[in-house]
Formats: structure tokens, C-alpha cells, sequence
């Protein structure tokens, strides 16, 4: 065959045919294929489920503004009176820790005061057998 | 375009779906079995790859997201489960695509579903000797009438490209049918 242009000759066709009826019967046969719907999943929460969450997120809030609070407070906050207060009866730490971490002027500068009677020197010293030992010495 | 936009929209409603996806078949089963059938030849063979398209798209409709035009989304699905059903046919039978395409020329001579003449069978047979790239846009463009533009949606090729590829074709298949 000489001279054969697919652009200037008559425009084959492919030459497919088709089933007679196949397109009036082809729909319906993908539509019964096609995979079912899956079932709809019912939420526990339903429709409120988003207020569920704002009640938990205040609740969260709630719990936390004490320690947000407390993570806000510094030493300059805390007023002297309330320290020796909390040192004195609450505190674990003892006089001899006390005074070690103290400038050795501030301890020159308590005041001592001994309140002890003569009697109560005597007496003590009386009971005490061994009081002839700390005399010797 | 806003139609388009709707139609999608309907396409995705669990809604509306089952109507959208009925009025989809009716419009597009024609030129996507043709499109599918000239790529595969048989007719069961078209048949089996147009089923397996709908029902691929009908699961992904979902993920469709409109970054495309809905007739070249589903031309590229098309084309690609028509390119693996002959790809997985071939191995299955232990061809090449190339010979298996051969093949399928051959069984053309005895099909009822096809009505070509001595030429037609020619050219069909010109046609599977191509590169598989060549073969889809002289295909998509000779046969089905498919503009450049909407090739390059569905193939991702730029319109220069495809002019190339196809101007090759036809030289190469008109130099096979002067033979």
C-alpha cells in the first residue's frame, strides 16, 4: 500500500463493537458490586462530645491554678515574720543548722539572757552526785 | 465549574452518593470502555478493567479532591488499571507486554466484537508494535478524539510532549502499513 497518510485518508475507526444491549445492563451490575456502606459508628459521647471535652479541659484548669500559683511565688515574697514563724514550729531544721548557716556577727548580736535563780543553780547542783568531779575540775 | 464542584460534592455525601455515582455511569461507561477497549482489545478483557475502574473510583471518591477535572481523574484510573491488566496478564502468561499485545492482534481476527476490515487489523497491529507511551496518545488522540489538553491532564505529559509522541506514531505506523 503506497502512500497511506492516516491524516488525509478517511479516518479509520478501531472497528470495536459492543454486546448488543451491554451499556443498558453494564450500570447496573457495578452498582449491585459496589462494596455496602460501612455501618455508621455511634459515638459513646454522641452530639455532646465536645462539650465533654470542655468540661474536662476546665476541670484540668481548675486542678491547676494551685500550683500555677505556687510556682509563681519567690523568696522576696515571702515576709520575714511568716520565715522565722514557719522556722520556729514547723521547721524540720534545728537551732545548730540555724546558727551554722548565720554570719558569725549575727550570732555575737543574740542576745542571752539567762533567767536561772541562784536556787535553782543550787538545787540542781545538790542532786547532781558528781557534783564534787566538776568542782575538781 | 461550579457544577462540577457540586456534582462532586453530591458524589461525596453518603447522601446523595448512590444517585451522583448512577448519573456518573450513565454518563461516563461509553467513553471509558472504549478507552479501556482499545487499549486491552477484547472485549471481556475491557469489560473486567471498566468494573474494576468503577468500583476503584466508587472507593476513592473520597480522596478526590478537585485538584484535577473529575473526566480526567477518571481516565487515569482507567488507563492505569487497563496498563496493569495487560502488564499482569503478560507475566501470567509468560510474555512480554510487547508479545502479549501481539497476541491479542491476533485473536482480533477471530473476535465478534470486532468489525474491522483487512486495513483496520493492519493498523492495529502497527499500533502494538509501539513504545507503550506512543501506542496510549496515538490511541487516546486518533481514536477517541481526545483533545491535547485533556491528554495531558490525564497522562501528566505536557502538550508539547504528546504532539511529539504522536507525530512519531503516525510516521512509524504509516511506514509499517506502505509495507
Amino acid at each position: 500500500m503506497k502512500d497511506f497518510k492516516l491524516e488525509s485518508n478517511t479516518k479509520l475507526n478501531s472497528g470495536f463493537t459492543v454486546p448488543e444491549g451491554y451499556f443498558d445492563s453494564f450500570s447496573q451490575l457495578v452498582l449491585e458490586q459496589l462494596p455496602q456502606s460501612k455501618p455508621k459508628v455511634v459515638s459513646l459521647f454522641g452530639k455532646y462530645q465536645k462539650w465533654y471535652y470542655a468540661a474536662a479541659a476546665v476541670v484540668v484548669l481548675a486542678i491547676s491554678i494551685p500550683f500555677i500559683k505556687s510556682t509563681d511565688t519567690t523568696f522576696e515574697q515571702v515576709d520575714p515574720v511568716t520565715l522565722e514563724n514557719y522556722l520556729v514550729n514547723q521547721s524540720t531544721v534545728n537551732e545548730d543548722e540555724i546558727v551554722d548557716v548565720m554570719a558569725n556577727e549575727d550570732i555575737e548580736k543574740i542576745p542571752i539572757e539567762y533567767s536561772i535563780s541562784d536556787k535553782d543553780i543550787e538545787e540542781t547542783l545538790e542532786s547532781n552526785p558528781n557534783i564534787e568531779q566538776y568542782l575538781i575540775n | 465549574m461550579q457544577d462540577e464542584k457540586e456534582y462532586i460534592k453530591a458524589l461525596q455525601n453518603p447522601h446523595t452518593q448512590q444517585k451522583a455515582f448512577a448519573d456518573l455511569l450513565t454518563q461516563y461507561e461509553k467513553p471509558l470502555y472504549f478507552h479501556v477497549r482499545t487499549i486491552v482489545l477484547n472485549h471481556d478483557d475491557a469489560h473486567d478493567v471498566l468494573q474494576n475502574t468503577f468500583i476503584k473510583v466508587f472507593q476513592n471518591l473520597n480522596e478526590f479532591k478537585g485538584e484535577s477535572k473529575l473526566y480526567s481523574w477518571l481516565f487515569r484510573i482507567a488507563t492505569n488499571e487497563a496498563l496493569s491488566y495487560i502488564n499482569k496478564a503478560a507475566t501470567k502468561n509468560n510474555y512480554s507486554t510487547v508479545e502479549y499485545q501481539q497476541k491479542a492482534v491476533d485473536n482480533l481476527v477471530a473476535d465478534t466484537y470486532f468489525e474491522g476490515d483487512a486495513i483496520q487489523l493492519k493498523l492495529q497491529r502497527a499500533i502494538s508494535i509501539l513504545p507503550e507511551k506512543q501506542q496510549l496518545v496515538f490511541k487516546m488522540r486518533y481514536f477517541e478524539d481526545l483533545k491535547y489538553e485533556e491528554m495531558s491532564e490525564i497522562l501528566c505529559t505536557s502538550v508539547g510532549a504528546l504532539k511529539a509522541s504522536y507525530h512519531i506514531a503516525v510516521k512509524k505506523i504509516e511506514e509499517f502499513i506502505k509495507t
